[in-house]
C-alpha cells in the first residue's frame, strides 16, 4: 500500500467537556478524490481545521508525506502544499483576478514595489495551466459566483499544493459549471493531487469521487471505494438508518374536504395563466418544479408579499388585506427559502428569536415579563426537539438544522390556519431533515393545511399527498397518491424545454 | 490605458466631479472679471491646502474599511503645540516638525489600537480622542499662541507661477499616495482590508497592522496639516481643527470612494476638493451668504451619494 499524502493519526479534538473529534483515522492517497460525508455537526469542518492548521488537535497527529506535523498555523500548511477552499469565498471584489491569486504574495521590483506585469504573468499562467479562460486584470466585482470559485481554487493552488479541501464546492453553482470543476478535479487528480470532497449531495460524490469516508459522532462509521458504496448505504452510514425511514407515513384519512386555501384566477406575472387551486385542512400539497419555474413567486402573491389580482380565499373567506401582516392575521404564515436574510435575528439569543412574532409580544409590546421568553422557549424546545445548551445562546451559534425548526415553532405560535415552507431543509442535514418532516406530517394530522416548495425531488415524493407540478410558471399538472413519483414529476417540469434539469437534486 | 484606468480607480464619477468643476468654473468667469485673475486662482489654491491634506488621509482610511473623527481635536492640539516649539529660528522649526510628527503618528498609534485590539468601532474611538484632544489643546492655552519663523511663513505664501507653494506639496503627496495603493503590497492589503476583512484575513494578509498602519499614516498627515495651518497663521489657534472632522469626509464622498471601504482612490478626492474650494469662491463672487453655502454644500453630498447609490443598484 503506498503512503498517504494526508492523514490522521487517532485524532482527538475537543471544545471543553464536547470531544468533537473522537480517535479519528483518515487518508488521502495520490490521485484520490476522498468524499467526507457526514450530518451538520458530525465533524467534517472540524477535521478540515486541524488538516489545515486552524486548529490544533487534542490528542494524536495529522501526518503528511509520511512525517508528524504540528502545523502553527494555516500559514504553514499551505506553505507546505495543503490548499483549502472554503464554502465562503475569499475572494476580494475590488481587487483584480491576478491581485487576489497572489495576495501576499505579489511579485516584486528590485525597489521593493509590485511587479504589475509579473504579476498578471504569474497569474496568466496559473489559470492557464488549469485551463481557466479568465483575463487576470478584469476586476473580481464583475465576475459570476462559478468564476469567482475557479479564481479561489487558482488562488490555492498558487504553491504547489499537494493537496487540495474543497468544502461544499457546488453549493452554490448551477449544473454547467459543476461540470466544468468537475473536469478541473478529474485534471488535478491526474497529476497525482490528492482531494478531500466535502458535499451533501451523494449523486456528485460518486461522480467525481474515487473514495468515501463517512463520519458521524467524530468517528469513522465507513470508510472504502466508491464501488463499495450505494446512496442508501452512504445514509445509513451517516444516520444509521435507510433513506425510507426518513419520512413518516402519509395521511390516511384524505382530508376532510375542507379547503383551507382557495387560489381563484390569482395572476402572478403577466403573460403567465393565473393560477386556480385549493389546499385542504390535513394534507400537505408540494409544488415542484424547477429553479425559476415561478414557485416561489406563487408563494410570494398567495402571501401577498407581491400581490396581484385575483382572489385568495382563507377558510372561505377573501383575504381583504393583501400584505403579508394582513395574511398573517387571517392565519397564513409563510416561511422564506433564505433563513439568514429573511428569517433569523442571527445576533440575539434563540429565546427572542423564537418570541419575536409572537402576538401580543416582540415588536408589538414595549415590555416583556422577565423570564417570558425563556420559558416559552424551552417549552419550544422540548417540543420540537432543538439541539441547544441554553436558549439564551445566539441562534447564530445553532446548526442549520436546529435553526431552521425554531423558525417553523415560531410560525406555529400564532396557531396558523396554512403554512407555506419554500425550500424547508436547504442546508439542513439528514437528521434534521426527519424531524422536521415529522414536524410537518404531525402538524397535517392537527389539522393545519401546509404548502411545500422543494427542488429535492425525494423530499417532494415522500412528503406531500398532493404536487403541482410547475413549469414556466404554471401548474403544468396535479399529481396525487402513487402518481407521485420522481420520474412523474421530472417529465412533466422538463417537458418541452431544452434547458438542464439544474434545479433537481435527488436528495 | 487599461492600468492607468484601474491604477487612478477613475471612473464615470471623476468624469461628473470634473464636468461639475468646469462649470462652476465657467459661472464663475461669467459672473465677475476678478475670478479667472492669478491672484484670485492662488488664493482659492490657498483655501484647498489643508483640506486636502486631510481628506487624503481620510480617503486612506475609509478605504480601508474604517473612519477617523479625530481631526477636529488632533488638528487644534498639533498646532498649538506646533507654534509652542517652532519658535524663531531654522533649528526650532525642525524640532518642531518632528515634535508633531512624532505626536501626529501617536494618535494614530492609539486610534489603530484601540480599534484594532478592543474592537471597538473606530468612529466611537477616533470620536473619543478627538474630544480628549480637543481639551487638550484647551488646556495648553485658551488664546492663539506661539509662533513660527517668519522665513516659513513667508515660504508658505510665495508661489511657482500660478502655483502656490503649499499646493504643489498637496500634488506630490497625492501622487506619492495614489503610488503607494498602486504599486506596494501596502497599498493592496488596504483594499482587500476595506473590501472583506474576513477574506484578507484567511488569505494572509496581516489585517491589524494594515488598519494600525493605515490610522498612523493618516496621524502624519493630520500632522502635516498642522505644520501648514500653523505656518500660514502664524500663530497655534487651539480652535483650529473644529469641523475639520466631518469636513475631511465631504470630499472623500463626493469624489466616489465608497463609505463601506475597498472602493475609491484618491484622484476623486482631489477633484472634489478642488470643486468644493471653487464652489465656495464663486459662491462669494455672487455675493451668496456663507449660510447657503452650506446648503449647497449638503446638496452636493446627497446628490453624490444618491449618484452613486443609483449606479451600485
Amino acid at each position: 500500500m503506498t503512503q498517504a499524502l494526508l492523514a490522521a493519526r487517532d485524532l482527538s479534538k475537543n471544545f471543553g467537556p464536547n470531544a468533537v473529534l473522537r480517535g479519528l483515522e483518515f487518508e488521502v492517497h495520490e490521485g484520490a478524490c476522498v468524499a467526507l460525508c457526514g450530518e451538520n455537526g458530525a465533524g467534517k469542518s472540524t477535521l478540515i481545521k486541524v488538516l489545515s492548521g486552524l486548529l490544533a488537535p487534542s490528542s494524536g497527529h495529522v501526518e503528511y508525506l509520511g512525517e508528524k506535523r504540528d502545523w502553527s498555523g494555516p500559514r504553514e500548511s499551505l506553505d507546505a502544499g495543503i490548499a483549502v477552499v472554503h464554502q465562503e469565498f475569499s475572494t476580494i471584489g475590488a481587487l483584480s483576478i491576478a491581485e487576489n491569486i497572489l495576495l501576499g504574495a505579489e511579485p516584486l521590483t528590485r525597489l521593493g514595489l509590485i511587479d504589475r506585469k509579473a504579476l498578471n504573468a504569474r497569474a496568466k499562467a496559473l489559470l492557464d495551466s488549469l485551463d481557466i479562460a479568465l483575463p487576470p486584470k478584469k476586476l473580481v466585482d464583475s465576475l459570476s459566483v462559478a468564476e469567482k470559485q475557479m479564481v479561489e481554487i487558482a488562488k490555492a493552488l498558487r504553491s504547489d499544493a499537494r493537496v487540495l479541501i474543497l468544502d461544499e464546492p457546488t453549493a452554490v453553482l448551477s449544473q454547467n459549471e459543476t461540470t466544468h470543476l468537475f473536469r478541473l478535479i478529474g485534471e488535478l487528480k491526474a497529476r497525482g493531487m490528492g482531494l478531500i470532497y466535502v458535499s451533501h449531495r451523494l449523486d456528485e460524490i460518486f461522480q467525481v469521487c474515487t473514495d468515501i469516508t463517512v463520519i458521524k459522532d467524530g468517528v469513522v462509521t465507513a470508510n472504502g471505494p466508491v464501488s463499495s458504496f450505494t446512496h442508501d448505504s452512504v445514509v445509513s452510514a451517516m444516520v444509521g438508518r435507510e433513506l425510507g425511514d426518513m419520512f413518516p407515513p402519509k395521511g390516511t384519512n384524505s382530508a376532510n374536504g375542507e379547503h383551507v386555501l382557495e387560489v381563484r384566477d390569482l395572476v402572478v406575472a403577466p403573460g403567465v395563466p393565473p393560477a386556480t387551486f385549493h389546499v385542504d385542512a390535513g394534507e400537505i400539497l408540494g409544488l415542484a418544479g424547477l429553479v425559476g419555474s415561478g414557485r416561489t413567486e406563487l408563494a410570494r402573491a398567495i402571501y401577498g408579499a407581491d400581490p396581484g389580482p385575483g382572489t385568495v380565499l382563507l377558510m372561505g373567506e377573501p383575504l381583504v388585506r393583501r400584505s403579508p401582516a394582513g395574511s398573517i392575521e387571517a392565519g397564513l404564515m409563510m416561511l422564506t427559502e433564505s433563513r439568514k436574510d429573511d428569517g433569523l435575528f442571527l445576533e440575539s439569543s434563540v429565546a427572542r428569536n423564537f418570541t419575536a412574532t409572537t402576538p401580543g409580544l416582540g415588536a408589538h409590546h414595549a415590555n416583556i415579563p422577565p423570564g417570558f421568553e425563556e420559558r416559552r422557549a424551552l417549552a419550544m424546545k422540548d417540543r420540537f426537539g432543538v439541539v441547544v445548551d441554553h436558549v439564551g445562546l445566539p441562534i447564530s451559534a445553532l446548526s442549520g438544522g436546529n435553526q431552521q425548526k425554531v423558525l417553523i415553532a415560531r410560525l406555529l405560535e400564532n396557531r396558523p390556519k396554512l403554512v407555506i415552507l419554500d425550500e424547508p431543509t436547504r442546508g439542513v442535514d439528514v437528521g434534521a431533515k426527519a424531524e422536521i418532516y415529522r414536524i410537518l406530517r404531525q402538524l397535517a394530522h392537527d389539522g393545519v393545511a401546509i404548502l411545500v416548495i422543494s427542488s429535492e425531488l425525494i423530499e417532494v415524493v415522500g412528503l406531500c399527498d398532493r404536487v403541482y407540478v410547475m413549469r414556466h410558471g404554471e401548474l403544468a399538472r396535479e399529481l396525487t397518491g402513487a402518481e407521485i413519483t420522481e420520474e412523474a414529476i421530472i417529465a412533466v417540469a422538463a417537458a418541452e424545454t431544452a434547458r438542464t434539469t439544474g434545479g433537481l437534486h435527488h436528495g | 490605458m487599461v492600468d492607468i484606468i484601474r491604477a487612478t480607480r477613475a471612473g464615470p464619477v471623476h468624469l461628473v466631479v470634473l464636468a461639475l468643476i468646469m462649470l462652476v468654473f465657467a459661472v464663475g468667469v461669467y459672473t465677475s472679471d476678478r475670478f479667472a485673475t492669478p491672484l484670485n486662482l492662488a488664493g482659492v489654491q490657498d483655501q484647498m491646502v489643508a483640506l486636502a491634506l486631510v481628506a487624503l488621509a481620510q480617503t486612506i482610511v475609509i478605504l480601508s474599511g474604517g473612519i477617523d473623527l479625530s481631526f477636529a481635536g488632533a488638528l487644534s492640539t498639533l498646532c498649538v503645540v506646533f507654534a509652542m516649539i517652532a519658535g524663531d529660528d531654522p533649528q526650532t522649526l525642525v524640532m518642531g516638525v518632528a515634535a508633531v510628527l512624532a505626536l501626529g503618528a501617536s494618535i494614530g498609534l492609539v486610534n489603530g489600537a484601540i480599534t484594532v485590539y478592543l474592537g471597538i468601532h473606530p468612529f466611537i474611538v477616533t470620536l473619543g480622542t478627538s474630544t480628549i484632544l480637543s481639551g487638550t489643546a484647551l488646556l495648553l492655552t485658551r488664546q492663539p499662541t506661539g509662533s513660527v519663523p517668519v522665513f516659513f511663513e513667508d515660504f508658505l505664501y510665495e508661489r511657482l507661477g500660478p502655483m502656490p507653494y503649499g499646493m504643489i506639496f498637496v500634488l506630490s503627496l497625492y501622487l506619492l499616495v495614489g503610488a503607494m495603493l498602486w504599486k506596494t503590497r501596502f497599498g493592496t492589503r488596504i483594499y482587500a482590508v476595506g473590501d472583506n476583512e474576513a477574506a484578507a484575513e484567511i488569505s494572509g494578509v496581516p489585517v491589524r497592522q494594515t488598519k494600525i498602519a493605515v490610522y498612523v499614516l493618516s496621524g502624519l498627515l493630520a500632522a502635516v496639516a498642522a505644520v501648514y495651518m500653523t505656518g500660514r497663521f502664524g500663530v497655534g489657534d487651539p480652535r483650529a481643527g473644529v469641523g475639520f472632522d466631518l469636513r475631511s469626509i465631504t470630499p472623500v464622498i463626493v469624489g466616489g470612494t465608497l463609505l463601506a471601504g475597498g472602493r475609491g482612490g484618491v484622484l476623486g478626492t482631489f477633484l472634489a476638493v478642488v470643486l468644493l474650494a471653487l464652489l465656495g469662491n464663486v459662491l462669494n463672487f455672487v455675493n451668496v451668504p456663507s449660510a447657503y453655502q452650506w446648503i449647497v454644500e449638503g446638496l452636493i453630498i446627497i446628490a453624490a451619494v444618491s449618484f452613486f447609490a443609483r449606479r451600485a443598484r
